[in-house]
């Protein structure tokens, strides 16, 4: 007998009762005044650094203390945080990208910002050889930056879902031993080689009907319309749905209500929210802002319409037998694992997809010479028929094109970890505790380690070693910790653009767009593309 | 713990909820499951490990498992080594191949397993990575080096 998820019960409350009481039960609302709180997780030290450094400096007397790292300095009281308020502040979070450009021209190749209120210091790195040996020097449960958002979230606000099982809370905002058995059980049917492959068709057919929706939506010009990317998001939804929930959720055709368009509209608003909550004064912490609510909202309605999915998807497999992720996931670790995995695949597989997908087509829509070269190795090894598992892999030119719009426009700009111990990075001893931020967006476009950097050059991925650092341009990050869904995230673009390319030329007429984060990397404006059939 | 932990999964079968053991074999690069094809089990392959010390660790693997099913199954001490449990997003499983054992080996790097090899330290053009390669008859007496690697970042 199948596990059914509605056996199991859990109480998904939907309105937030909690939001009334006053604020002085909220367990993390002593910490706003603290402008250097002591690092969230549990087991680490506060970071009185005296003892330690000693030690260290007796070891290696050539190595500078955490003091002595460059960077904007905290004022007094208000830290850094006042920074990202907008008019005053000069960061904006629209335009991290830009504020990342110039304190790496400022202060060099790794510059501290402490004194955010609420959240541990942090530390913008954009050497790769550093990148190299932080990422090399991981332990078995490397800590991403955690979301004290989305902590809270899972961890307190809805812990009778996610707490209810032994490591049953996912990997996103999950951290040490239970991040690491829940991704184990994952990792091994989402990732290895073979994975994502036996969605190639599947995910074609999907392709397919972006296509045609393409020739509905194109106005007498064949020019797509302003929300453009809306219809893109649909298409990532819809192909997740169908890795995720082995079901066809219909996005194409829904409408304003639907449970596919409040799919979309709540993963768009947690996106857009997280950003704001955890840069800016988190006055979350203290009482429910109207910012906080929304994002609480977006999720349980993530939450609720992926169950229902699940519920679904697990009732009528019983009668199918076809192998899907889904399957092999519920039978090799049950049900709710399947469903939680599901949920933090919604949260961050799609928005990232989708713009990734609309920057890529933003590119090659002003490069006629490349999309002609993707039309012939494309059409070549596809000869007219149906795209099959194994194609994609003789599209080496394709590959590369993906992988040099994600240099030049990462979607996620920078990528982090939080160290677990004391570590030497650029000749600084940082602390156990700081957030180590990975710059990819300014490395990736960076002479240093790209040659002429700011062209578009594909070609640069075909021949061995003629970009400079491996690890200056990591868009899904690395190692054990390593984006889950990147299989799947390459064999949708892969297989959407091929598609694409096969069927139209795309052209751009517009003023040029710049980017912006919002809250993906991704064109600033209206993506008004003209296709034209081929 | 680690070693620990994928020792429970490499040993510990996949069953289904009617009994029935599972083959997820379209999964080439799954660690575990190699080592539960019976039939298999007399074909003993010999593998040797030079370790950038110097130091050679040998140990027995079968027809069908993978080079990291070797050094997990044997609880071979290299530090580091498969942290990804063969997903293929770490290289730490990085090994140099002789040029005719490389040569022999039935699969090429898929693309994958290419990018992840970028990323590997000291990377030659006989590198592979371990938990991509599947040991067959032919492969008995393989030698594979192990490339100096993980820095720690405290030295
Ligand atoms: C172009 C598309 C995508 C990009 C650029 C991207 C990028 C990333 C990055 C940079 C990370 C952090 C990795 C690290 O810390 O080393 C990450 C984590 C993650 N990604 Fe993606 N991603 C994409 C698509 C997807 C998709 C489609 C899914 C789901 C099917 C997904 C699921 C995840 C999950 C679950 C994590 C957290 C992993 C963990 O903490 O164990 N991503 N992604
Ligand atoms: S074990 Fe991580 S890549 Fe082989």
């Amino acid at each position: 007998m199948r596990h059914r998820v509605s056996v199991v019960k859990w109480p998904i409350r939907l309105n937030v009762k909690h939001f009334n009481t006053s604020s002085a039960d909220k367990p993390d609302g002593s910490e706003i005044g603290l402008p250097r709180t002591q690092c969230p997780i549990q087991n680490h030290r506060a970071r009185s650094t005296h003892a330690v450094s000693t030690v260290f400096e007796a070891i290696n007397p050539s190595v500078r203390s955490w003091e002595e790292v460059p960077g904007p300095k905290p004022l007094p009281l208000l830290g850094n945080t006042w920074r990202f308020i907008p008019y005053i502040g000069g960061y904006s979070v629209e335009h991290v990208d830009k504020v990342c450009m110039s304190l790496r021209q400022q202060y060099g190749k790794c510059v501290k910002i402490a004194g955010l209120l609420g959240r541990p210091d942090m530390l913008f790195v954009f050497d790769a050889g550093e990148v190299e040996r932080v990422f090399r020097s991981e332990d078995a449960a490397p800590h991403r930056p955690p979301m004290p958002s989305l902590n809270y979230y899972k961890h307190t606000l809805r812990k009778d879902f996610f707490g209810a099982e032994k490591d049953c809370a996912g990997v996103i905002a999950v951290h040490g031993d239970s991040w690491a058995a829940f991704r184990t059980k994952v990792s091994r049917v989402a990732l290895s080689t073979g994975a994502a492959a036996q969605y190639t068709e599947q995910v074609a057919d999907v392709a397919d009907s972006f296509i045609q929706r393409i020739r509905e939506i194109r106005d007498e010009n064949s020019e797509t319309p302003d929300d453009f990317l809306n219809e893109i998001h649909k298409w990532s939804l819809e192909s997740l749905g169908l890795i995720a929930l082995d079901t066809r959720l219909g996005c194409f055709s829904s409408s304003e209500g639907s449970d596919s368009q409040r799919l979309i509209d709540a993963v768009h608003t947690f996106f857009l929210c997280v950003g704001e909550l955890e840069l800016r004064t988190p006055w979350w912490r203290i009482y429910p802002t109207a910012m906080f609510r929304r994002y609480v909202a977006a999720l349980d309605t993530i939450l609720s319409v992926t169950l229902k999915h699940v519920e679904r998807a697990l009732e009528s497999s019983e009668k199918v037998s076809n192998k899907s992720l889904l399957q092999d996931l519920v039978t090799a670790a049950g049900s709710r694992v399947a469903a939680v995995a599901a949920l933090d695949m919604f949260l961050v597989g799609i928005d990232t997809t989708s713009n990734a997908v609309a920057s890529t087509l933003y590119q090659l829509s002003s490069r006629p010479e490349v999309q002609e070269s993707l039309y012939e190795e494309i059409s070549s090894v596809v000869q007219g028929r149906q795209l099959r598992a194994g194609d994609i892999n003789q599209m080496p030119y394709l590959k590369a094109c993906v992988k040099e719009v994600l240099r030049l426009y990462p979607v996620v700009i920078g990528n982090g970890r939080q160290l677990t111990k004391d570590t030497v990075i650029c000749g600084y001893k940082i602390p156990q505790g700081t957030q180590v931020i990975f710059q990819h967006y300014v490395m990736g476009n960076s002479d240093e380690y790209f040659a002429d950097a700011q062209e578009f050059r594909p070609e640069r991925w075909l021949q061995k070693s003629s970009y400079k650092h491996p690890f200056a341009s990591l868009p899904f990050g690395f190692g054990r910790r390593m984006c889950l869904g990147r299989r799947f995230a390459e064999l949708e673009m892969h297989v959407m653009i091929s598609k694409i390319i096969l069927n139209y030329k795309m052209e751009y007429h517009h003023k040029p767009l710049d980017y912006h984060i919002h809250p993906m990397y991704t064109p600033d404006g209206p993506l008004r593309i003209k296709f034209i059939e081929r | 713990m680690f070693r620990h932990l994928l020792r429970t999964i490499a040993t510990s079968k996949v069953v289904s909820t009617n009994g029935k053991l599972l083959s997820l074999g379209n999964y080439r690069s799954i660690v575990p499951l190699s080592t539960t094809r019976p039939h298999l089990q007399e074909d003993k392959i010999k593998v040797t490990f030079v370790m950038p010390d110097g130091r050679s660790l040998e140990a027995d693997g079968k027809v069908g498992d993978t080079l990291l099913d070797v050094v997990v199954n044997n609880d071979l001490d290299i530090d580091g080594y498969g942290a990804c449990e063969g997903t293929v997003t770490c290289s730490t499983c990085h090994v140099v191949l002789k040029q005719e054992d490389y040569d022999k080996l039935p699969d090429d790097a898929c693309d994958e397993e290419r990018d992840m090899l970028d990323l590997a330290y000291g990377l030659t053009d006989t590198s592979r990575l371990g938990c991509q390669i599947t040991l067959t008859k032919d492969l008995d007496g393989l030698v594979v080096k192990v490339p100096a690697g993980t820095y720690d970042a405290r030295s």
